[in-house]
């Protein structure tokens, strides 16, 4: 039993990176703190949901639509950020909780409050290997997770942008003065962020219930891994990613699937108890 | 009037916040009469002063500095203490009522040994998350807390006699409408009180510079505790009263969005550093969403909420009244949420 605990953790756990990832990243850059981010991907899985049902798309095929649909609102929603004055963290704060209120009503308006799961067949087949077992579903999200996060960690750590981005995240003054256009680079996080929500999304559609309030729980997982990881550190963001999956995959197994929502937030308590000046880790002014 | 230059005395501008303060005034005590018997509006107004009630109470928090996106933790906690003791044990809610205060007090000191070293955003993301705990516990505790099928059948607030003068609260539409408006008056007499004291302008003062109080004595972690506790019970009675005013709640309900954004959207909108500021909001916003964005838009209508928030921080941020009277209150030194 205890493998499938562990399976199911380690694959939860990658997708739960790859929900963080595009969180840790805008925020790494530009210091927003968007929590609408959940309510994002959940719109993401809401797009794909809406090509599968209405068009017959198949799921892989809808991740261009949810990507351009996710690419678009960040777009809009780097626009509006920009315009807030410091203190950052606690003006996007507020921000993004209205739009993540607005987002709500909005997908309530077009989608109904009823719950949608994109149904594949496929997905529940398993794959029975020396040892363990798990679904296709299980697998496609553990492949297409870990592929998305090594294909980051390639653009982030071996291309002359990606060391850009970092010595953004690392000190915006500085990479100024070494001429990189911060600005350029909040926008360009803004974007990568918007292709992860993007993937992100249809994946949240085929594990989990869409409904317009299910993005709060999102939030809070990519909001924790990323204030276990700090930003900008894909691999401690995996492992905090695989410890929150693993966590709630044991929850699940000894309390039952209606604890599973307090796993995340007790662990983002118990990490802001440990860490009271987050993410960036100095004292704030 | 000609328009004030900045550098002028704002004393001119407080006449006209007294008229629109006496104007509201007026309209609410008079409101039943205005309805013309209508039992939906006076619903509609009697459920907006239980939120502007909540958006002082979450305002006295929020002048410390913090703001919490939590506040339904507090809210919740209060509408099924008083709702359960009254439904087990048979106990008028006026002696539950008070309870439900202590309960979300205890609460609040859960809250504090989270979110004792968090400042700003940080500790407005604990509170968000700090209100799963109460909701899934009573979600599933259902052996104590019935579960997510919620309270049925809670009893209503029993009549109040004072010699021969007998105030039906419970029965009518009419009766709930003047209690909750009086013990509204009375919480902001009471707000106004403990923020024009020296608890309140310590409280500023933290909210301001908190290195610069500390240096001047100001017990910081101890001012700061207090606001959270007052803030605390008084959203918890707040949800007692509602509890037994709709007579049936369920975890979903209570523990929502709803009662946590709402104090955040009106004390913003209408001007976190002053005092009645978040009740005018909550007095002008909730009508204007159920009288006419609810039957424009059944599905989606609280967008208007996002909207004003996001508006009133791009656009407004000391708020509609905060800007109105400016520097009366407080000193708004940047104009940003700090």
């Amino acid at each position: 039993m205890w493998t499938t605990v562990l399976v199911s953790g380690i694959t939860l756990g990658s997708f739960y990176t790859l929900v963080a990832l595009g969180f840790a990243l805008i925020f790494g850059v530009t210091h927003t703190f968007n929590l609408a981010h959940g309510e994002l991907i959940v719109f993401a899985g809401y797009v794909a949901y809406w090509m599968w049902k209405t068009y017959g798309v198949s799921l892989l095929l809808t991740f261009p639509a949810a990507i351009l649909a996710t690419l678009v609102l960040c777009l809009i929603l780097q626009r509006l950020f920009s315009r807030l004055r410091e203190p950052m963290e606690m003006n996007s704060i507020v921000l993004s909780f209205g739009l993540a209120i607005l987002l709500q009503n909005g997908m309530l308006f077009f989608f109904s409050g009823d719950y949608r799961l994109i149904r594949v067949p496929l997905l529940n087949q398993r794959i029975h290997l020396p040892g363990l077992s798990l679904s296709y579903g299980q697998f496609t999200l553990l492949t297409i997770s870990l592929l998305v996060l090594a294909l980051t960690y390639v653009l982030l750590h071996h291309t002359y942008l990606g060391k850009a981005l970092r010595a953004t995240i690392q000190d915006r003054e500085s990479a100024a003065l070494a001429g990189i256009n911060v600005r350029g680079m909040g926008i360009l996080a803004f974007a990568i962020g918007a292709v992860l929500i993007g993937l992100a999304g249809p994946l949240f559609g085929s594990i989990h219930y869409l409904y317009p309030t299910a993005g709060l729980q999102a939030t809070l997982i990519a909001v924790t891994i990323t204030i276990f990881a700090g930003v900008g550190q894909i691999r401690t963001l995996i492992l905090g990613g695989w410890i929150l999956g693993f966590a709630e995959s044991c929850t699940v197994v000894l309390l039952g699937a209606s604890w599973r929502e307090l796993v995340s937030a007790i662990m983002l308590l118990t990490l802001l108890a440990l860490r009271p000046h987050g993410i960036l880790g100095r004292e704030e002014q | 009037m000609t328009r004030e230059q900045p550098t002028s005395a704002p004393m001119k501008h407080l006449p006209l916040a007294h008229m629109v303060l006496l104007l509201g005034l007026a309209i609410l005590l008079a409101l039943p009469l205005l309805s013309g018997g209508n039992d939906y509006i006076l619903q509609v107004f009697t459920h907006a002063l239980l939120l502007a009630i909540l958006a002082l109470a979450w305002n006295i928090l929020a002048i410390s500095g913090s703001i919490s996106l939590g506040h339904a933790a507090f809210f919740g906690v209060g509408a099924y203490t008083s709702g359960l003791l009254s439904l087990e044990s048979g106990v008028s809610p006026w002696a539950t009522i008070p309870l439900a205060g202590f309960a979300a007090a205890v609460i609040a000191l859960g809250v504090w040994l989270f979110c004792r070293r968090l400042r700003g955003a940080y500790f407005a993301l604990a509170t968000l998350a700090f209100v799963e705990i109460p909701r899934v516990l009573t979600d599933n505790w259902d052996g104590l807390t019935r579960g997510s099928l919620g309270l049925v059948g809670l009893p209503g607030l029993p009549a109040l006699r004072f010699g021969s003068h007998y105030f039906d609260i419970g029965a009518s539409s009419v009766g709930s409408y003047y209690f909750v408006l009086v013990y509204g008056l009375l919480l902001l007499a009471i707000v106004t009180l403990i923020l024009r004291s020296n608890l309140g302008l310590a409280l500023q003062a933290i909210r301001e510079e908190e290195t610069a109080a500390a240096s001047l004595g100001i017990q910081v972690q101890g001012y700061r505790l207090l606001a959270l506790l007052l803030s605390a019970s008084l959203s918890g009675i707040t949800g007692a009263c509602y509890a037994h005013l709709v007579r049936y709640i369920e975890p979903g309900m209570v523990y929502g969005l709803h009662f946590s954004a709402t104090p955040v959207i009106f004390a913003i909108c209408g001007g976190r550093f002053t005092i009645v500021g978040p009740a005018l909001a909550a007095l002008l916003l909730y009508p204007l969403d159920q009288f006419v964005f609810h039957p424009l838009l059944p599905a989606g209508h609280e967008f208007l909420y996002g909207a004003v928030i996001i508006l009133a921080i791009l656009f407004l941020p000391s708020g509609f009244w905060g800007q109105l009277r400016k520097g009366q209150f407080v000193s708004i030194k940047t104009g940003s949420i700090e």
